[in-house]
């Protein structure tokens, strides 16, 4: 497995994100810019210019038009994917930790940070699906979070709820339309944030990394958690792969103490998960610093991970990826074959 | 050319000495496997007529791709990519070292068994160039346990060499070395340094001799000290070999001795090569007797 190595960014990469074609992949860092890349073989597409702060958050909607960014410079953005277009930019009294179009497009969250006598809130914006339509001003809901600030948040099936992972440890499920609290739990540790919460392809479960060095499955419909993949460093990333039943999380000690330790021991690797087993089954190395962002590409072919070196890499798996097996699963092939 | 099986991707190369004028038209030959044979001809800077042929095999790999896949990989680069060409640029994309990625079941303990692995293997290879070396009297052993640890001060102190002296015959060497007074002594400089090298060795040879060499007799006359370390090598590291031969006429005498670092690796050797076939001789290899 050859990675293709992005190196578009002159600081830390905050998110990367394939579009739902898997085949463009996007990626911000806290250099101010937004690139995008071919997946297939890391041909930079173009990039993205008008924020003036470090970009914490980006995401492409399902209709592979827009892309919109969240900024510590206090702004969400709304680009065009195909010209680099800046189509709209909405004013925030605090920095933008997280953007996620819902399933349908026509809806888009953003998590504000707590900072400067302002609370924590997760915003909902409409979209209009026209490329050349004027974008409305106006916030369809707005969340508050007064216990804890949220860290990350995304749509449910069928935008019907928001969830939401806050800086405490637990995780919040709000109805969608009314923005009402639903259930709240614990699932991390206390005060240990969550850091990552990707879904899974139906969204019907998710998968939530966090400092506690855990990431874990949890289902939409009664916060349950489903499985729990321990770690021996805080995770700053997680992803569900499609096709085969693999998590991929991205840590690595807080990007302050790496000066102090060796590459080998700063534990900066991919580590793939079985999803069902909870076993660990395999590292992929290279980076040398932790990984921030991983990213599961949605045709299952390959996955990417950025770092806070910089870098992006692109990893297309190969054959062996794809043939591995449990043996129970091997035994299950073989009875579906016979009958 | 037809007439051996050659592999479609060959090139052949047919120089020709004599030089014509005219250079035969590039020819193209459909052969009936489906491959096609273009034969063409060019001067070489020597002024030598030079024919290639290549036999070419296309194949038509199709492959589905979502259209809007399709059209967007048309489209127009923009931002700090605008006034790049076609193709992924050298300057943001770069293909990483080749990482092997193995999925398994018990990734862990595979791990942890290679590591545990290489570890021993790291320490043993450090071990071996080392000889373990007393600070106190220059014994083969660990400061920690020398007999002589707590009535001693280590080589090198005030006066350690006068009481070492003293003490018996198993510390003469290093006593000796330690006559140089200094704060630091390197390794290498630490006992014999004064005394020469030759009496070191000398000092050397009764100890290696009981760990870990082997003699080797019923040696052929033509051998080489280079063909018996080959042979010996491939139990471990060999440190000394040593093939006795006549002053004179320089043949071997028929006997040799072949040190190791270390003496599993002797052990495995004295029990492979005893009885070994070696030109036209058969070897004899046992442990070498202390000498005398």
């Amino acid at each position: 497995m050859r990675p293709i190595l992005l190196s578009g960014h002159e600081r830390a990469l905050t998110q990367i994100k394939y579009n739902p074609d898997g085949d463009l992949l996007f990626s911000v860092s806290k250099d101010q810019v937004i690139c995008v890349w071919f997946a297939h073989n890391g041909e930079r597409l173009g990039t993205y210019k008008g924020h003036v702060g470090a970009i914490w958050t980006v995401d492409c909607d399902p209709s592979n038009t827009f892309i919109a960014s969240g900024s510590a410079d206090n702004t969400i953005r709304l680009w065009e994917i195909k010209t680099g277009r800046l189509l709209k930019t909405w004013e925030f009294p605090t920095a933008i930790k997280r953007v996620e179009f819902s399933p349908d497009g026509s809806q888009l969250l953003g998590v504000t940070e707590k900072r400067m006598g302002h609370l924590g809130t997760i915003v909902v914006l409409n979209i209009n699906p026209d490329v050349d339509a004027e974008q409305s001003d106006e916030k369809e809901l707005t969340i508050v979070c007064d216990e804890s600030k949220a860290t990350v948040a995304g749509w449910s099936y069928l935008s019907k709820y928001i969830v939401a992972g806050h800086e405490d440890g637990s995780v919040s499920k709000y109805n969608a339309k009314t923005g009402e609290v639903e259930d709240n739990l614990p699932v991390h540790e206390l005060n240990m944030q969550v850091t990552d919460l990707q879904w899974s392809p139906d969204r019907t479960y998710f998968i939530t990394a966090s400092k506690d060095k855990t990431a874990r499955l949890i289902a939409v419909r009664d916060l349950q958690i489903l499985k729990t993949y321990p770690s021996d460093t805080p995770l700053n990333s997680a992803c569900i792969t499609p096709k085969k039943d693999y998590v991929i999380l991205g840590g690595g000690q807080a990007a302050m103490d790496v000066t102090t330790t060796a590459a080998r021991q700063g534990k900066f690797e991919a580590r793939f998960y079985h999803k069902i087993f909870e076993d660990e089954v395999g590292r992929v190395r290279g980076h040398f610093g932790p990984l921030n962002t991983v990213a599961a590409d949605p045709n299952g072919k390959s996955y990417a991970s950025g770092g806070e070196d910089g870098y992006v890499r692109v990893h297309h798996f190969d054959k062996g990826y794809f043939d591995f097996q449990y043996e129970v699963e091997r035994e299950l092939a073989r009875k579906q074959q016979q009958a | 050319m037809s007439t051996k099986p050659r592999d479609w991707a060959d090139d052949d190369d047919l120089e020709e000495t004599t030089q014509t004028e005219q250079l035969p038209p590039p020819q193209t030959i459909q052969n009936k496997d489906g491959t096609k044979t273009t034969i063409t001809y060019r001067y070489n800077e020597d002024g030598q007529k030079v024919k290639t042929t290549r036999r070419i095999r296309l194949v038509t790999h199709r492959e589905v791709v979502n259209p809007r896949v399709a059209e967007r990989k048309n489209w127009p680069k923009f931002g700090l990519s605008a006034n790049d060409k076609v193709g992924p640029q050298s300057d943001t994309t770069s293909v990483g070292e080749n990482i092997i990625f193995r999925l398994s079941t018990n990734w862990k303990k595979d791990t942890k068994e290679e590591a545990k692995e290489s570890a021993t293997d790291a320490l043993k290879d450090k071990l071996k160039d080392k000889t373990v070396k007393c600070r106190i009297c220059n014994g083969e052993h660990f400061t920690a346990r020398c007999p002589y640890k707590d009535t001693m001060a280590p080589v090198g102190a005030e006066g350690a060499a006068d009481v070492a002296a003293g003490m018996g015959d198993e510390v003469s060497v290093g006593a000796a070395g330690a006559g140089k007074k200094g704060s630091y002594v390197p390794p290498a400089m630490r006992a014999g340094a004064t005394g020469g090298a030759g009496e070191r060795m000398g000092g050397k040879f009764g100890e290696r001799d009981d760990l870990a060499t082997l003699r080797v007799t019923n040696v052929s006359e033509m051998a080489e000290e280079g063909e018996l370390r080959d042979m010996f090598e491939r139990f471990g590291r060999v440190t000394r070999v040593f093939l006795a031969k006549d002053r004179e006429t320089g043949m071997a005498k028929g006997f040799a001795f072949i040190s190791f670092a270390d003496r599993t690796d002797a052990v495995k050797a004295c029990n492979s090569m005893d009885g070994y076939g070696f030109k036209h001789l058969i070897l004899r290899v046992e442990f070498a007797k202390k000498a005398a």
